[in-house]
């Protein structure tokens, strides 16, 4: 069990990352994953868990905003009143700086392209529809076949194709937008 | 899946699994902190079970045994209960009236206002014929 949290932890907590768009929240979600799997799924054999975990972690990616939902309702009213982010319809792309070197010291000038590149591959991800980057993240980096993403996010083997064609198709667009060419 | 979406997204995946291997080493001490706690009640279950398993099923059993017990018990009483009542009412209610008469002029001992009464009269004369 260890071994296989450790080996699937850092993409699922990118996996909520991009989703929730948030460090704090996305370390939470990935816990509370986790103490599901162990809590009710420590006894299932090993290779079913990773389509377990996948699964919890979609739910409680859901669950998450389900609360921020119920919790929008409440602060909506004094936020309205306080006045709204005048940059929330910024495109984060467009406004987005090159990553700092802090991550890499001294980096050579490739690492920081492909930092660059990372940056904005992953700042697409988080601007698909929750449904195309959910899709396109358990098929091609989860590596998971269609009958699985299907099960997973609770639609036909049709509608994961779609969803997957549909980001790629983004992804490349936004990416050539940002004159990055792969 | 056509080859220029399936090589997009091997190329993307690569970039992803580069940022996977590059994360802040805060995110890797928090993902790290979250994986020994949710092991730690792994590993709890286990010592758990061994030493209070067959207590607690036991316990869950009787408990269960119980609560049936008193389910069963509760609704004999209130059929009991209900079974008197009716039978209760039944015995005391009050008689009605024609039994009433009919015993009155069995026993001839109907009650003066029983003449007075129109009614009464023509069908005591209706019957009699």
């Amino acid at each position: 069990m260890s071994d296989f949290l450790a080996q699937v932890e850092r993409r699922a907590y990118k996996q909520a990352l991009f989703a929730v768009r948030d460090d704090h929240a996305a370390l939470d979600v990935v816990q509370d994953a986790m103490l599901k799997l162990t809590e009710k799924y420590s006894s299932r054999p090993p290779a079913e868990l990773p389509l377990l975990f996948q699964r919890i972690l979609q739910n409680t990616i859901r669950d998450h905003f389900r609360r921020q939902k119920v919790r929008s309702i409440w602060t909506m009213p004094v936020s309205s009143l306080l006045g709204g982010d005048p940059e929330g319809d910024a495109d984060p792309l467009e406004t987005l700086e090159v990553a700092d070197d802090s991550k890499f010291s001294e980096p050579p000038a490739e690492q920081a392209a492909r930092a660059q590149v990372l940056a904005l591959i992953e700042k697409a991800l988080e601007r698909l529809p929750a449904r195309q980057r959910q899709a396109f993240l358990l098929r091609y980096w989860e590596e998971l076949d269609v009958t699985a993403a299907a099960k997973i996010m609770g639609c036909s083997e049709g509608s994961v194709k779609t969803h997957c064609s549909r980001a790629s198709h983004a992804l490349a667009v936004m990416l050539t937008k940002q004159g990055i060419k792969l | 899946m056509n080859q220029p979406e399936h090589e997009l997204a091997k190329k993307l995946v690569q970039y992803l699994d580069y940022g996977v291997d590059h994360l802040e080493p805060g995110v890797r001490e928090g993902l790290a902190a979250a994986r020994r706690t949710a092991l730690s009640h792994y590993r709890e279950k286990p010592a758990t079970a061994l030493g209070l398993a067959w207590a607690g099923q036991a316990a869950a059993r009787l408990t269960g045994h119980r609560h049936n017990s008193a389910r069963l018990l509760i609704a004999a009483t209130a059929l009991v209960l209900a079974t008197a009542g009716g039978v209760y009412w039944q015995s005391t209610r009050p008689a009605n009236g024609l039994t009433d008469i009919d015993f009155y002029l069995l026993t001839d001992e109907l009650p003066i206002n029983a003449y007075l009464d129109k009614g009464f009269d023509s069908w005591l004369k209706r019957s009699s014929r």
